[in-house]
């Protein structure tokens, strides 16, 4: 079992951190999520915002092997709870894999919100907990696991920029800024 | 973005513009004035639900007390 944990700041206030996290995907920096589709929607009784859906990953397979098992045993599919407060800005989201259960398990937890000191800039903290089942060199993969998603952490902002088609200027600022 | 189902990616789009526009100028603003989703989410959904089971998708049941971690892993 791993545990991994990380924390990313954000150059841009929380709104509209949360605007591009909610288009997000497709995301060239993470090609491996093909779908996303949401399940369901509801705003509680105190305004929350609460999303469930489902993300369909490729493992990135060759295709003859895609062609020889079928696109449905060769994709992994995620749930994805998530709930946004836009009083207190917070944004929390907690996946996990729902199929190859039996061989690996990957549960994620996400939390944005506005930067305690400074109000221009949004913190994301993310942790990862991934176990592999029944394989001798399971500490070996769950280490590469964590080392694929702590890379895509670090490529985080590049999303910002890609959400916002329109405003080309602050694209290039985003994708040159730290 | 496509959708799990193939068939669905058009609805799909639709209902997204239609919430994106929504969550940024109004839900983000603090407008709970009504939903204009509601129709879109609704086709698009049928679809979708008709998707996951043709490919016995293992969705949990919808739970909205908060995220589930109640997965039951054997």
């Amino acid at each position: 079992m791993k545990i991994w944990t990380s924390e990313h700041i954000f150059n841009h206030p929380w709104e509209m951190v949360i605007k591009a996290a909610m288009q997000k995907y497709p995301n060239p920096m993470n090609p491996s999520v093909v779908g996303v589709d949401v399940l369901d929607r509801k705003i509680d009784t105190q305004g929350c915002l609460h999303s469930k859906r489902l993300l369909s990953t490729e493992w990135g397979l060759p295709s003859i092997v895609k062609s020889l098992v079928g696109n449905a045993r060769t994709y992994t599919y995620v749930q994805e709870q998530s709930v946004i407060d836009p009083k207190e800005q917070t944004f929390e989201l907690q996946s996990s894999n729902i199929t190859f259960t039996n061989m690996v398990s990957v549960d994620e937890k996400l939390t944005y919100k506005p930067h305690p000191e400074d109000p221009e800039k949004t913190i994301l903290t993310q942790e990862a907990i991934i176990s592999v089942k029944g394989v001798s060199l399971s500490s070996y993969l769950e280490g590469v696991m964590a080392s694929t998603i702590s890379t895509n952490a670090g490529k985080a902002e590049v999303f910002i920029a890609i959400a916002n088609r329109k405003k080309r200027r602050e694209m290039i600022t985003v994708m040159l800024g730290q | 973005m496509n959708s799990v189902g193939e068939a669905c990616t058009e609805l799909k789009r639709e209902y997204d513009t239609c919430f994106n526009r929504w969550f940024a100028e109004k839900f983000l603003k603090g407008d709970r004035s009504g939903d204009p989703c509601t129709e879109s989410f609704r086709k698009y959904q049928r679809c979708v639900q008709a998707a996951i089971k043709e490919k016995e998708i293992p969705i949990d049941g919808v739970d909205f007390m908060g995220p589930n971690k109640d997965n039951d892993r054997r």
